[in-house]
């Protein structure tokens, strides 16, 4: 079966993103099986918790969070990138109870997992190929 | 041409020291090194000015991460092709400040850079 990886170092207001966003979901639609994506430099900001875009423009970490729920697919960030660029996941084990509902503090949004370099090594070995965005 | 150790190439096209472009591609060469991996650095562009001798980074307050690439005979990254062209077009020497870079002609450079099996840009 044909394998692939998906490296991003494009920020959710990059039109690229969006390119990338496509492509991966063409990709799963055609049976490719993407082991993973790997976010590094300003790509790291696709997982922030924080980014806030216009409602009338593209929805970048949305489209993420529903390829997560859908397919499953892992989604890694580079934790050096990221809390070079604010993002930090501290707070996401002491979840604060507000009434009923849990809050997570973590600004890291839940589809995503805090990674190394590593892992980019571990899913670019897995992957007959990697793609970069 | 290709030996099958190496099956990652990282191709730097970026200024040293206008962008953090350079040494995000050094993390990367470092840890695919430390997992036995060792990547074929490729420099193109103004990515040649990351080779050329007697730079000081510190002038301009940065971190000099181009020291780390004395280091490379440590991490088994013996593979370091610059592109003989953009060399040309600045005008730049071939005074390296590490040993071992190879000068391709710029068919030579996308013949090797082909060979390889992932290529990640920065």
């Amino acid at each position: 079966m044909n394998k692939l990886a998906v490296v991003i170092t494009t920020p959710p207001y990059s039109n690229l993103t969006i390119t990338a966003l496509n492509y991966i979901e063409a990709a799963l639609s055609a049976n490719v099986a993407v082991v993973g994506v790997f976010f590094y430099q300003d790509g790291v900001l696709n997982a922030s918790n924080k980014v806030s875009i216009t409602s009338d423009e593209f929805q970048t970490v949305s489209r993420w969070q529903t390829l997560h729920q859908v397919h499953q697919l892992p989604l890694h960030l580079c934790n050096t990138a990221g809390e070079k660029r604010g993002l930090s996941d501290e707070g996401s084990d002491s979840e604060s109870k507000i009434g009923n509902n849990t809050e997570n503090n973590s600004d890291i949004n839940s589809a995503f997992t805090v990674s190394g370099l590593g892992e980019l090594v571990e899913i670019t070995n897995q992957a007959q190929r990697v793609v970069q965005f | 041409m290709k030996d099958n150790q190496h099956e990652i190439a990282l191709l730097n096209s970026k200024a040293p020291f206008s962008s953090n472009a350079g040494k995000d591609a050094l993390d990367i060469a470092l840890v695919f090194a430390s997992f036995e991996q060792p990547p074929a650095l490729f420099f193109q562009g103004d990515g040649v000015h990351q080779l050329i001798s007697n730079q000081n980074a510190n002038l301009l307050s940065i971190k000099d991460y181009l020291k780390t690439f004395s280091a490379f005979e440590f991490y088994d990254i013996e593979e370091v092709f610059i592109c003989q062209t953009s060399l040309e077009e600045r005008n730049l020497a071939c005074q390296f400040h590490i040993d071992g870079v190879q000068v391709l002609n710029q068919s030579d450079f996308s013949a090797t850079l082909l060979s390889y099996r992932t290529v990640l840009r920065f």
